[in-house]
């Protein structure tokens, strides 16, 4: 058992002893068919304190959350709130008691304006919305929350990383005593992850409590007061004391045993071209989102794509996956011209795709694992289920996707485990074997331990002579995995540079639109 | 101290089974609780009246072919529209598209007249009546699947003009349709080897058991095959199909005009059926409509269909039939269809909510 306590001193933000806590669950016990994702947990956050909750993807954490802000009930159990009882029936009962949560699966209108998602829910909205005044007041929050958005902007054509920012503001909008933060920083790039843990730092000296869930555990190391680790529903350990321990120690507390992640790069020479890139550009309503892009991917290549989300990651990757068509240039697999011909005749060439949006785009929320593997598959008339499914409970066990099996429907896993059956389905090969395989944040919301096993494949694909393009706004990621790196800034590469020899200073400048020196 | 109690709705994650059967049952009970409020409030016994419908509708023997008679053209137009539903089209013109399938029946077995065998002549005026169907929804599928115009509005305004067709059809003179130099209007009567005999001299045909393996196969088509696969992907997430390559318009526009040949095959079995001929009193019965309402009470669901479409063939005829004595209230059967609409889509949030009283505690700031 793993139940380490280090009592240090307690962090300098609250008082010793008899404070009560802000808020408090007690023996809660949260049932869902087929699993207990919650069982008799006991956890409080203190005023002025920042408590994390660690736990491996489906331990429960976003359950117990979900609880402390009113959008599940506990089966038993119940909640205080300084000490008094109170019935959290709603989100909207939450954010009375000042309670607000940033979700890990974004809770956004996509046809709403940013501004109208962050008002959305507040109380003393007028019968008339006076939209200008109404952006110019989100805008302002957002500015001096650090977190750049755009109010006017309609949030179906955001980003996955914008979208994290306008959930974030929309939080901080509503002005909470305590703030629940779910995989908040898993989209945000370094700057941004700075300025929200000035924010936290901000709120925990006003008094205020944050409740944190995050796998990045040089964050958790960073920010947190004490950490609550969850498995399996269960407590089972406590770290008290800022920066008490380590992020290895974490891992293990987690896991139960040592979590490696190496740097990997090609251990032999590469291949011949399998993605070519020439000249792309794209225009979107009169917006130039890419333009003048050309690289190629060799085969047993891994190419790195780094870039703070909304610089064209996205349509990039979009456009090699025949999803969209490019104003000019031209794309081809394995020679092959993909430019046109639809997303069908890119993966006859060989092309597996990750997208950065899982539910809704990669997957299929009211559908079940099963069919969701059949996703991208060649499904026959008939529709072939028996075949699939032993393969299905396979790539279960394989990539530990905790469910209740091939039944279990997509929408009702946790984020880590949705993120572990999109990527089981890509990385196994679909209606031909993979020659190019384009991944967008492959690891995003998985546990550190999901997180090597995923690295681990997608060594073992490059070995196996695949083209790798990794498109992600985890720097490290990027860094410890390309063979070459390219940073796309407002729809251009505007710095390239060899895996093995780039300085993380350099790219994060090219990141953020800073000439390097030395462009290559 | 005493808190006011408050009435809290709490979104379900997951439906109990038991729900998905007791809220459809419990919106009929319900829609005949509001009846019976209706009839006494009238000055009608509900008991007396409830009880002859039942007989009529469900007990004798005369009563049951009768609503089985019934229910084919209310399955027909029932999975017609489940079938658009599903997929978040909300063709409404079922009603439309069921009169042009009765046009093209009658036009087909009028016009091939006597010259071909029955067991050839059935399945061709089905099949012109369903083609007929379908393209009544062929624009309004069309515009909704390239420019994205909204289908509810298109299939109802063709509604109304089906409505003037069928009436064109029957009261202008010399109309293909009509008896020549007839002083009465009224559509011509299909030859017989168009015509299919009740079995058992019932108004039950045999048309019944193909529409109900209509239903069972496309029940069998949405779970199990790769068109129902598509159908599914695009009704949850449109991004998802894009992203594997399912050709969203096709499917849009293939759907709509099934649903519409469904309606279509409901206008045509009234032809080779009881009717026999092109009738104007069909503008009068809304058969289409009730399809809405049977889609709704199964939740969509083809098996379900056949039950609630049978449920609904009962309450009409028994109802029709109480219009013929005088001491009990005629529609009391369109009224109850009506009340069970409400009720089974107010009954929808039960399915989706948890709703249950609490007592408010006071605010802890
Ligand atoms: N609505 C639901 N219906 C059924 N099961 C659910 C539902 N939500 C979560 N679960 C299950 O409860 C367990 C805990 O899920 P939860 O989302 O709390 O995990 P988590 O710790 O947040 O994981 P992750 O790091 O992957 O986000 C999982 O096994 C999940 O499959
Ligand atoms: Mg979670």
């Amino acid at each position: 058992m793993t139940n380490a306590s280090h009592e240090v001193a307690k962090g300098p933000h609250h008082a010793s002893g008899a404070a009560p806590s802000a808020l408090s669950a007690h023996s809660i016990v949260k049932r869902f068919p087929g699993v207990l994702a919650n069982d008799s947990v006991d956890f409080d956050v203190l005023p002025g304190e920042v408590h994390t909750l660690l736990g491996e993807n489906g331990a429960g954490k976003s359950t117990l959350a979900a609880m402390l802000c009113g959008l599940y009930q506990p089966d038993s159990g119940y909640i205080t709130r300084n000490g008094e009882r109170i019935a959290l029936s709603s989100p909207r009962a939450g954010l009375h008691h000042g309670i607000a949560m940033v979700h890990q699966h974004f809770r956004l209108v996509e046809r709403f304006t940013v501004a109208e998602n962050v008002i959305l829910g507040s109380r003393d909205l007028s019968y008339k919305l006076n939209r200008s005044e109404l952006e110019d007041k989100v805008a302002a929050v957002a500015d001096s929350y650090g977190l750049p958005i755009e109010p006017g902007a309609t949030v179906g054509e955001l980003s996955v990383g914008q979208r994290q920012r306008v959930e974030i503001v929309k939080a901080l909008y509503q002005g909470a005593e305590i703030l629940l933060l779910d995989e908040p920083t898993a989209v945000l790039v370094p700057a941004e992850v700075e300025k929200l843990f000035e924010n936290v730092h901000a709120m925990t000296r006003a008094g205020k409590s944050i409740v944190f869930i995050s796998h990045k555990l040089g964050e958790v190391v960073e920010i947190s007061d004490r950490v609550t680790v969850l498995r399996n529903g269960r407590v089972t350990g406590h770290v008290s004391g800022r920066g008490a321990a380590d992020t290895k120690e974490l891992a293990r507390l987690m896991v139960g045993r040592d979590i490696e992640l190496t740097t990997q790069r090609a251990s032999h020479a590469t291949g011949h071209e399998v993605l070519q890139i020439r000249d792309l550009s794209l225009t979107v309503n009169g917006v130039s989102v890419l333009s003048d892009i050309s690289f190629n991917v060799h085969a047993g290549e891994m190419v790195g794509i780094a870039g703070v989300a909304g610089n064209g990651q996205r349509e990039l990757a979009d456009t090699i996956a025949g999803l969209i068509s490019p104003t000019s240039g031209s794309v081809a697999i394995s020679g092959s011209l993909t430019t046109d011909r639809g997303p069908i005749h890119a993966r006859e060439l060989g092309l597996a795709y990750v997208p950065e949006d899982r539910l809704g785009m990669g997957l299929v929320p009211s559908m079940s694992i099963l069919d969701n593997l059949l996703l991208t598959r060649d499904r026959h008339i008939v529709v072939d289920r028996t075949t699939v499914r032993p393969e299905a409970a396979r790539l279960i066990e394989q990539f530990e996707i905790k469910a209740n099996g091939p039944d279990h429907v997509a929408r009702k896993l946790s984020g880590g485990n949705a993120q572990k059956v999109l990527l089981a389905r890509e990385l196994s090969g679909g209606r031909t074997a993979t020659k190019l395989l384009v991944v967008c944040s492959p690891t995003r919301g998985l546990d550190v331990g999901a997180i090597e096993t995923v690295r681990a494949l997608l060594d073992d694909a490059r070995s196996a002579g695949q083209a790798i393009l990794l498109i992600s706004e985890d720097l490290d990621e990027v860094m410890s995995l390309s063979d070459r790196i390219f940073v796309l800034y407002r729809g251009s590469v505007v710095y390239e540079t060899p895996g093995e020899s780039a300085q993380l200073s350099t790219v994060g400048a090219a990141m953020a639109g800073l000439q390097p020196e030395g462009k290559s | 101290m005493r808190s006011p109690i408050r009435i809290v709705f709490e979104q379900r994650s997951e439906t109990p089974k038991r729900l998905s059967i007791l809220v459809p049952l419990l919106s009929v009970v319900a829609a005949l609780v509001v009846g019976a409020l209706f009839l006494l409030a009238t000055g009608y016994s509900p008991i007396e009246t409830y009880s002859n419908m039942l007989s009529d509708g469900f007990t004798s023997s005369r009563g049951i072919t009768d609503t089985l008679g019934l229910s084919t053209v209310l399955i027909c137009t029932g999975i017609s529209a489940a079938f658009a539903f599903q997929m978040n089209l909300y063709n409404i013109g079922g009603e439309g598209q069921l009169y042009l399938g009765m046009i093209g029946g009658a036009w087909a077995g009028l016009a091939l007249g006597d010259r071909l065998p029955t067991f050839v002549m059935i399945p061709v005026v089905l099949l012109v009546g369903s083609l007929a169907g379908a393209l009544w929804v062929l624009l309004p599928a069309f515009v909704r699947s390239r420019l994205g115009t909204s289908e509810i509005v298109t299939t109802l305004l063709l509604t109304y003009i089906a409505a003037s067709l069928v009436k064109h059809f029957v009261y202008s003179p010399g109309s293909f349709f009509v008896t020549k130099n007839s002083a009465f209007p009224q559509g011509r009567l299909v030859p017989d080897s168009a015509a299919l005999k009740g079995i058992g001299d019932t108004s039950l045909y045999p048309t019944f058991f193909l529409v109900i393996l209509i239903a069972v196969v496309l029940f069998w088509v949405v779970k199990k095959t790769e068109y129902g696969y598509r159908i599914q992907v695009i009704a949850d997430s449109p991004r998802a199909a894009h992203y594997a390559g399912i050709n969203a318009n096709r499917t849009t526009l293939s759907v709509m005009l099934i649903s519409g040949a469904l309606s279509g095959l409901g206008g045509a079995v009234l032809i080779v059926g009881p009717f026999g001929r092109l009738d104007p009193g069909i503008i009068l019965l809304g058969y289409g409509y009730a399809g809405i309402v049977i889609a709704a009470l199964a939740r969509n669901n083809f098996s379900a269909i056949i039950i609630s479409g049978i449920l609904f063939a009962g309450l009409r005829s028994g109802g029709d039939k109480l219009q013929i004595s005088t001491s009990t209230p005629i529609h009391i059967g369109v009224m109850l269809q009506g009340a069970i609409l409400l009720f089974a889509l107010g009954g929808e949030a039960f399915r989706r909510y948890h709703i249950h009283a609490v007592r408010t505690e006071r605010a802890t700031q």
